[in-house]
């Protein structure tokens, strides 16, 4: 749909903050629409559409005192009465003496794509991209996914002079194969919907659906594991989620506690985040409209690295990274834009180096279970297979890991140059394939 | 306008337009979420959200749009979006969804409230929290002390094109502490009354003052530190009981998501997955021992999956899911029960405005023993086992059969006494083998209802909470200290 325009976006922000009464306001507008096109059992079952707008009013009196207030009612009323509950809110507050004041202006560079093409896609040209892929299906597959694309409208301005915004698109693909008794998946993110390469992503689905039909039993164990670029996202956004920003590290609670500068695992890898690169889906700017920075968190396998938000940088006196998440922001900086840089092998190569191991396409429902020593739980699922001999020999039932990241990532013995990206909401990963010397599965499931 | 006029100006627009069925919800949402650390304030957010979402049927097909901008225009344009949906969607459609029956209602709802959470002052909340840190405080040794409110009201105007007007606002509050200790590398938590924020229930600020936040602060805390110098828990195969905390969440993982109707069918392998089960398992699917009980019900009091109506209209009820260790049946919604040739056991409920309704769990309960024992006297009854408490981690396999947990902590229990505290407890297993292990339940004296306020479904993603009442049982042979 049209994109609401910075005008009015800047209207609801100074709306806001022109509220008086306050030493400092601030005001994020985030205006979202899109559409997603959902199937299952190779019919379209649930297809949705919405738009919303939300302001977000933070405001600072006396002594440090903050009060944060949300509103989705895309009214000027409505963004004064956000910004008159944020200050009562303040107004109860104990003082924070360690307030450090907001940001100020800043120039940012050029970041995100916006394509008026999947801006303006319909339910009918989703519905047509759905159908042409399971048309193309072999007999005998069955597919459920969706098909989302959308648009985001982000502005912000404060009482110190910050003011920006920036508009991107992004288009999302999932699809599940079913080909009886074996799963295929694939999946791509890409900024406009003609990049998304459907046609391409149902095929794969379908052959890793068929090739996973009638899995064998495989014990439990450690084993080397070749890890599709699905499969390290997960690896990659976990240890992302545990712990590379500042008040983590701070309070003693990162895995990167006394080991900043140290080699964590193999030099193999290299991850950053980085929002203003131009193979994301980008922002060239946080929460807080700082600009974002590339930061290496890891490279060549050194602990390189931390993120800082607003406050954590005037705290610690360096420069802020552009990390912080929307007020109140408790948690303190965040990745949002996250990168395993390529290697330069190939997947088939991978495979090809690998004796007797695991092709591993993506993890379900993984959880943390020891963050101190990034020790996370899932299952394998849609498309696990055999290697014997540096070739795919059959597929197996699904496994369940338990397995350090880091530990992983020290036993890395290749990485792939091709990278996927993939990732929901605010927040994506673009990641290579990994051969991992030990993965540790812990369990197996029935199917 | 009014919400009940955008209500049908939506339904006009998309009967209009050709649907053949359409209901809407406008939605209007209050939160209130405060985070207090150590001493200073973390957190405070106050949110309020409007809109509107309409759900069509055009010819069999779904489709369904929504707005957070209220002026008549844009709700009348979601009304023919919604049809617009619809129509592109028919392309590949098979059979025509039906709908089970139902009788349009007019009526309201709100959940019972003593105090109304949004009224009470921030300062006597502040000085709630501020309270419950002080007592984790004073503990030596910890790293720090967290404790949270959290405040949501619902108000769902559902109006549909049968002619049901359901008027239903739901209230809920959550409060909790966690402590968190930290040295050589390690980190421990400890959380009261529960992980997930605390004690989160349908009703006012008379839940959180019965959370006992500050009673609690000094024993989570020291058990907290206490965790830092306890052993691993060794790999063996024992008994185990679970608290309510952590049965809930088996509960919840194990039973409540396989029994989806919507799951069963298929709808939700994109994302989450399916299920192990199918219709045809009902009545003959021994999916745990003959203590096992389980029932799906709308009314419980106290619980985040209680209300009126369902946002399809289909009033509250109990119904039963498990009798006797047999599976009996499922969480439904008019199109999957129709499937089935039944009546919708209303389930289906929506994250907010924006969301389409789907089958999410209300209070999915386990049956307590009626003449079961307390907690105390299952424990002198256990020669050689663990007590595990409180959630702090789950993962299940894409079917709901193979799933691994961890808890806060476990105790040994040798010759029916509580002995040695390990940390970081695990343990994992496949669910009608382990719930066929059951061979206790506590009664009706230890069964409470837990909230779980983060429950992800669909897609686009929506969260759901939900409630698991339970009382402690206990379990034999399970693996634990999984590496």
């Amino acid at each position: 749909m049209p994109r609401l325009g910075d005008d009015a976006l800047y209207g609801l922000a100074d709306a806001a903050i022109g509220i008086g009464g306050v030493d400092a306001a601030e005001a994020l507008v985030l205006h979202q629409a899109g559409g997603l096109t959902r199937f299952a059992d190779n019919r379209i079952h649930q297809a949705t559409w919405r738009q919303d707008l939300e302001l977000r009013v933070r405001v600072v009196v006396g002594g440090g005192r903050v009060g944060v207030a949300a509103t989705h009612e895309a009214t000027a009323e409505g963004a004064r009465d956000a910004a008159r509950r944020a200050r009562e809110m303040a107004a109860a507050m104990p003082p924070d003496p360690d307030f450090p004041g907001m940001p100020g202006p800043a120039a940012y560079a050029a970041a995100g794509r916006w394509d008026e093409a999947t801006a303006g896609s319909t339910p009918d040209e989703r519905a047509t991209l759905v159908a042409e892929v399971i048309g193309r299906l072999p007999a005998g597959v069955d597919a459920a996914g969706a098909l989302e694309t959308g648009e985001t409208e982000v502005a912000i301005a404060n009482t110190n002079g910050v003011r920006g915004s920036y508009a991107v698109t992004r288009a999302h693909f999932s699809i599940l194969a079913d080909a009886g008794s074996g799963t295929g998946y694939a999946e791509a993110a890409e900024p406009a919907l003609a990049d998304l390469p459907v046609d391409r992503l149902g095929g794969r689905a379908a052959e890793k659906a068929v090739a996973s039909r009638d899995p064998r039993d495989l014990a439990p164990g450690v084993y080397p594991v070749v890890l599709e670029p699905a499969a390290t996202a997960t690896l990659v956004d976990f240890l992302g989620y545990l712990g590379f920003g500042a008040k983590a590290y701070d309070e003693g609670r990162s895995f990167l506690a006394g080991r900043l500068g140290s080699l964590v695992c193999s030099p193999l890898i290299t991850m950053v985040d980085d929002g203003l690169a131009p193979d994301t889906i980008g922002a060239p700017f946080d929460f807080e409209g700082v600009p974002k920075r590339r930061v290496a968190l890891i490279d060549r396998g050194v602990a390189a690295n931390l993120l800082y938000d607003w406050r954590a940088a005037v705290k610690h006196g360096v420069e802020p990274t552009g990390h912080g998440l929307p007020a109140p922001s408790s948690e303190g900086a965040y990745p949002l834009h996250l990168a395993m840089l390529a290697g330069d092998s190939s997947l088939p190569d991978l495979i090809a180096g690998t004796d007797r191991g695991l092709l591993v396409t993506r993890f379900h429902y993984t959880n943390v279970v020891n963050p101190m020593e990034t020790t996370i739980t899932g299952m394998t699922r849609d498309g696990t297979f055999l290697i014997e001999d540096g070739k795919v020999v059959g597929a197996v039932k699904n496994l369940r890991f338990t397995q350090s990241i880091l530990g992983a990532l020290s036993a890395v013995r290749g990485v792939s140059a091709e990278t996927e990206l993939g990732g929901e909401d605010f927040g994506v990963v673009r990641s290579p394939a990994l051969a991992i010397e030990r993965f540790n599965f812990s369990s197996a499931t029935t199917f | 306008m009014e919400p009940a006029e955008l209500t049908g100006l939506a339904l006009d627009a998309a009967t209009r337009a050709g649907a053949g069925y359409a209901d809407a919800r406008f939605v209007e949402e209050a939160t209130e979420s405060i985070t207090v650390q150590d001493d200073r304030v973390e957190d405070l957010e106050s949110g309020r959200s409007r809109g509107i979402g309409v759900r069509v049927l055009v010819d069999g097909c779904w489709g369904f749009a929504a707005t957070a901008l209220l002026d008549e225009p844009s709700v009348a344009a979601v009304g023919r979006r919604a049809v617009e949906i619809a129509r592109a969607s028919r392309r590949l459609q098979r059979d025509p969804v039906r709908l089970s029956g139902l009788e349009p209602v007019v009526a309201t709802w709100s959940t019972p409230v003593e105090r109304d959470p949004f009224e009470v002052g921030l300062d006597e909340k502040l000085a709630l929290l501020l309270e419950a840190c002080a007592a984790q405080r004073s503990v030596p040794g910890l790293g720090y002390a967290q404790a949270f409110v959290d405040l949501w009201r619902r108000r769902t105007l559902f109006h549909s094109s049968e002619g049901s007007r359901i008027d239903q606002t739901v209230t809920q509050t959550g409060a909790g502490i966690e402590a968190v200790a930290v040295g050589d590398g390690d980190l421990q938590r400890r959380t009261w009354p529960n992980s997930f924020r605390g004690r989160c229930e349908g009703g006012g600020w008379e839940v959180a003052l019965g959370a006992d936040l500050v009673g609690q602060g000094h024993r989570i805390a020291r058990e907290a530190v206490e965790l830092l110098a306890a052993p691993e828990l060794p790999d063996r195969r024992t008994t185990v009981i679970l608290d309510g905390s952590q049965l809930a969440i088996q509960l919840h993982e194990s039973v409540g998501h396989p029994l989806e109707l919507d799951r069963i069918f298929g709808m939700e392998a994109g994302y989450a997955g399916t299920s192990f089960v199918s219709v045809g398992d009902r009545g003959s699917l021994r999916y745990g021992s003959p203590l096992m009980s389980v029932e799906v019900d709308q009314s419980v009091p106290g619980g985040l999956g209680t209300f009126g109506f369902d946002d399809e209209g289909v009033p509250a009820r109990r119904t039963p899911a498990i009798v006797d260790g047999v599976l009996a049946g499922f969480l439904t919604s008019r199109e999957t029960a129709a499937v089935i040739g039944e009546a919708s056991n209303g389930t289906m409920r929506a994250d907010g405005w924006a969301a389409l309704p789907l089958i999410r769990m209300p209070n999915v309960n386990l049956a307590p023993a009626p003449d079961g024992p307390t907690l105390d006297e299952l424990i002198a009854d256990t020669a050689d086992g663990l007590l595990l408490s409180t959630n702090r981690s789950w993962s299940i396999d894409d079917k709901r059969v193979n799933f691994q947990f961890a808890t806060e902590a476990a105790w040994e229990i040798r010759d029916g006494r509580i002995g040695r505290l390990y940390k970081n407890p695990t343990y994992d297993g496949r669910t009608t083998e382990f719930w066929g292990s059951m061979d206790a339940v506590c009664g009706p004296g230890e069964w409470r209802v837990w909230g779980t306020p983060n429950c992800g479904k669909g897609q686009p993603g929506q969260i759901a909470r939900v409630s698991h009442g339970v009382a402690p049982a206990r379990f034999r042979d399970v693996h634990v200290g999984v590496r």
